[in-house]
């Protein structure tokens, strides 16, 4: 039995930064061992807990695809001590890396259906992972339509932009991106992301939407979601919490009877109505 | 017949005066003592009504200190916007120390106070008789004349009142709130200054620092951080304590002896000047440490240098948050 | 005979025989506070308690505990497993309630995903009860309406009747009947001895006085979580970490590195933290979904006594009253539950938070 504290060791391969203001990265990771990745078998959806080992760790959403072979890519917001170390780091540097963990988007249950993916923000990185999943090769029959919707403050805030090109481009998926007011250059959508939701209307039809981002775009969201009749078991959430163990052991992600860590962090709406609202 | 005696005057008058409180309209609501479930203690309450002033009750177990509450203050002491409704607080000596002292800082609005003040006859030292004790279950504590009375299934022992308080209470002159009538009912006065010789810890103080040394560190072997020593405290109410603080990490928060006590040191540099001598501290402990030697030295530090006993007005700031040009400096700069 | 007779000055006899294989641990009296440790002399040991205050989860989950061990250098990290988790362990002295509260201890860190808490697991295999049931439960004490009881064995590896002088020592577990055969110089019990322990049971069982209805509690839980009355049941509460820190059944921890600059080196810890604590769940965006006390409160409640039913078919809780004696302000668990029970006495006062 393998002590779950510890973690597999692995490199920096390549820090890049996503926004403007230069508060988010995406570091790219190479396991030291090559057996440590093969164990690393992960959904879209998980998270891991990575640490600067000395420093501290800290949950985050897995942004890589599991069909991107070879590495894993984290996307951090610079926040606290550890997110800030993460930041300064720089290629051949160690991280540490728990997991995969949590119970990801249940791609198995969303073959044969529409998807709607609906981000705001820093939060898309768990989405990105979605996305690409969806779009491979391998797996993109599986799926019906697939419609994107990801809204950020102004232009300088949209994360991977590269990615978001090469999906526009493609004719078996339609992307939609908006920020909140009018800027300069921009000539896609302006408006917060529940109205621009509603704008593009999608139906709920054989559909499963999988909604992420800041607590008020989700609330106006759903909100809005239930007005074009969407059922709450056909709304996916991924939740956060401050989270230490991420393996259901130092009890403080409960809601309810739940741990986000191990029974989420992706719950339906009908998982959460039944939940006390503490998040 | 002395304690006894005091105790059923204390008790009506507090009834009294938080009856009257209530009825005139001049609180909302009533922090006081209630009857405690296990020996040895009270349990803090808050009444709203009339027909429950007789919940409150005095009986030299109420040791937590209530001014705790106002600072953070409690939502069940607020409005449902958020707002301090109109307090009346039962308050011993210590008490009114604590809330003038938090007015001074700014964390409690006295028009929003009233205190029920009394002269308080001392807390019963609660770990001294469990030490005396033992492994025996306490059922009963009562004050009979001048005598503490612990029972248990098939036993008795006698302890003289005066020898088994709390050792602040044993040299404590502030019995009563010192505040004016505007902010208090029932017994307070207004003190200007107390003159205390500090003979109390005269012969700690004149231990060597080894002597010193081990003491203190005996006294913290059973820490186990369990704050409630800070939580109990009324002066402690920072929103992000320095052991909490990650930004940078300060201190280490495990139960080594350099963690422990690193946190009792530096939460008694951060009381200097400040304390208000109320003993919470040491009744609350779960482990039943006292140090309240060092609260004295600190008291005594602040009235030998700066002439200040914390508590006495709402106006005076401490020591540590103020300065005076006739501050002496002998340890910053050299005579030239 | 299966019952034997240890004398209690055999005590360090026992000790002798036994701590060449085993970290022997038993209560000692830490300035007025019994607590279990690690004997390093047998004259240390106290016989004579009610319940220790430290409860012995700290043997097998200490205060701080080192996860794992790391050494850093310019680009590269080495990290060290513990290495003692193989050594043999033995509580002396534990009471029913808290050998229960090792199993829920078990159960809990193998829960939860598909990773268990294989440090505690791995001591737990590796440890060995010897426990002695409840000649005089305390008022505080209410295991007998959690699923308990003064003299319950099932625990236990070996379990002893304080009969005076005298243990009756029984053999429960294989390991425990294993020590026991292996212990041949205990004397064997008599009739007389097995029938004095039988009433000494039998009375201790009578003598707990409170009694909780707890089936009600769970059930009133399930709809109350909006309920005005945990207003008042975190009225006096000051949210410092006792009924935590001195809870058999509390398994909640913070995880910090400790890192030696000047060295190089550095350690993982896992350290007690409580739910009662402010910062429990504070998110360093700032966000926090507990952040009153009243929120706070209710959630140790609902986890013992809501949470951990729905989860586990299991109570949180095994009555031993820690919690009730040692809060600062008196917030009674009982009183608590006895608050919670009487909801739907006063169904027209419901109000919808």
């Amino acid at each position: 039995m393998p002590n779950p504290y510890i973690p597999y060791i692995t490199k920096v391969k390549s820090i890049v930064s996503e926004n403007k203001v230069n508060d988010i990265k995406t570091i790219e990771l190479e396991f030291k061992n090559e057996e440590d990745y093969k164990k690393f078998d992960y959904v879209p959806g998980q998270f891991a807990e990575i640490s600067l080992i000395g420093k501290g760790e800290c949950p985050i959403g897995i942004a890589s695809s599991p069909t991107e072979e070879g590495t894993i890519k984290f996307t951090i917001k610079k926040m606290g001590t550890v997110t800030s170390g993460f930041h300064n780091c720089e290629e051949g540097d160690i991280v540490g890396v728990r997991g995969p963990y949590g119970n990801g988007w249940p791609v198995e249950e969303m073959k044969g259906k529409n998807i709607v993916v609906i981000g705001g923000g820093f939060a898309f990185s768990t989405l990105r992972s979605l996305v690409i999943y969806l779009l491979d090769e391998k797996n993109r029959k599986d799926y019906g339509n697939i419609t994107v919707i990801y809204g950020n403050r102004d232009p300088g805030e949209v994360l991977y932009q590269d990615i978001l090109e090469e999906w526009k481009k493609r004719d078996d998926i339609k992307v939609v991106l908006t920020i909140d007011r009018e800027a300069e250059g921009w000539t896609e959508e302006v408006g917060f992301v529940a109205p621009i939701v509603k704008k593009v209307g999608p139906s709920s039809d054989n559909a499963v939407a999988v909604i992420c981002g800041p607590p008020i775009m989700i609330k106006t969201t759903i909100a809005v979601m239930e007005e074009l009749n969407w059922g709450p078991e056909a709304i996916l959430n991924s939740l956060e919490a401050r989270m230490k163990c991420g393996i259901g052991k130092c009890g403080r992600c409960n809601i309810g009877n739940k741990f986000i860590c191990t029974d989420g962090p992706v719950f339906s709406l009908a998982e959460l109505k039944e939940l006390p609202d503490e998040y | 017949m002395g304690i006894e005696t005091d105790n059923k005057e204390i008790i009506s008058s507090i009834r009294e005066n938080a009856k009257w409180l209530l009825s005139e309209n001049q609180v909302d609501v009533i922090i006081g003592y209630s009857e405690g479930t296990v020996p040895l203690s009270s349990t803090p309450i808050i009444i709203r009504k009339e027909e429950d002033v007789d919940k409150l009750i005095w009986n030299n177990l109420c040791y937590i200190n209530l001014a705790r509450y106002l600072a953070p203050l409690m939502p069940q002491l607020c409005d449902s916007e958020g707002n301090s409704l109109k307090i009346g607080i039962v308050a011993k000596g210590c008490v009114g120390r604590a809330v003038n002292l938090l007015a001074v800082e700014k964390q409690v609005n006295l028009d929003n106070i009233k205190m029920i003040g009394f002269n308080c006859n001392g807390i019963v030292n609660r770990s001294k008789i469990d030490l005396e004790i033992g492994e025996k279950e306490i059922l009963d504590v009562s004050i009979s004349g001048d005598d503490i009375i612990v029972k248990g299934h098939d036993w008795e022992k006698k302890f003289p009142y005066d020898q088994y308080i709390n050792e602040l209470c044993k040299v404590c002159q502030i019995k009563s709130p010192s505040a004016t009538d505007a902010n208090c009912v029932g017994e307070c006065q207004e003190l200007e200054s107390i003159h205390d010789e500090f003979s109390d810890i005269a012969e700690f103080e004149s231990k060597s620092a080894d002597e010193k040394w081990a003491y203190i560190k005996d006294a913290l072997q059973v820490c186990t951080l369990c704050y409630s020593c800070r939580q109990a405290c009324p002066m402690c109410y920072c929103n992000l304590c320095f052991v909490d603080q990650n930004m940078p990490t300060w201190f280490g928060k495990t139960t080594q002896f350099t963690d422990i006590f690193t946190f009792h040191l530096i939460r008694a540099q951060h009381l200097a000047g400040r304390c208000v001598a109320c003993g919470a501290c040491s009744s609350v402990c779960p482990v039943g440490i006292d140090l309240n030697i060092i609260t004295r030295k600190l008291e005594k530090i602040a009235k030998e240098r700066f002439d200040y006993t914390s508590g006495l007005n709402a106006e005076t700031i401490p020591p540590m948050m103020d300065f005076k040009m006739e501050d002496e400096e002998e340890f910053m700069l050299e005579e030239d | 005979m299966d019952q034997k007779i240890l004398k209690k000055d055999q005590i360090g006899k026992l000790y002798n025989e036994l701590v060449g294989e085993y970290d022997f641990y038993a209560p000692i009296n830490k300035k007025g506070n019994i607590a279990f440790e690690k004997i390093e002399n047998p004259e240390d040991i106290v016989l004579d308690y009610l319940n220790s205050k430290i409860p012995p989860k700290s043997v097998l989950f200490p205060q701080n505990e080192v996860l794992f061990e790391y050494t850093l250098d310019e680009k590269d990290v080495e990290i060290t497993d513990r290495q003692d988790l193989e050594q043999k362990i033995l509580i002396f002295g534990i009471r029913p309630c808290d050998a229960y509260s090792f199993e829920l201890f078990a159960n809990f860190f193998s829960f939860h995903g598909d990773w268990k808490d294989d440090i505690y697991l791995k001591k737990k295999e590796n440890t060995t009860l010897i426990g002695i049931g409840c000649n005089t439960p305390r008022t505080t004490c209410f295991c007998t309406s959690v699923n308990g009881n003064p003299f319950k064995k099932d625990n236990m590896d070996v379990f002893l009747t304080d009969l005076g002088d005298t243990y009756l020592v029984e053999g429960i577990s294989d390991k425990g009947k294993g020590m026991v055969q292996k212990l041949s110089w205990l004397s064997d019990a008599s009739k007389d001895d097995l029938k004095k322990a039988e009433e000494l049971a039998k009375i201790a069982e009578e003598s707990i006085t409170t009694k909780i209805d707890v089936d009600t509690v769970v059930k009133n839980l399930e709809t109350c979580f909006e309920h005005p009355v945990w207003d008042e049941i975190s009225e006096s509460c000051i949210g410092c970490g006792s009924c935590a820190y001195f809870c058999p059944t509390c398994t909640c921890f913070d995880v910090i590195d400790e890192t030696d600059h000047y060295n190089n080196r550095g350690r993982r810890i896992r350290i007690w933290d409580t739910c009662q604590s402010c910062l429990y769940t504070l998110e360093t965006s700032g966000h926090n979904p507990r952040d009153t006390k009243i929120q706070r409160c209710r959630n140790r409640i609902m986890h013992k006594f809501s949470y951990y039913p729905t989860n586990y078919d299991l109570l949180g809780c095994v009555g031993c009253g820690r919690c009730v004696y040692v809060c600062p302000a008196n917030n009674d668990l009982r009183v608590i539950l006895d608050k919670i029970n009487k909801i739907e006495e006063k169904e027209d006062e419901k109000v919808v938070a």
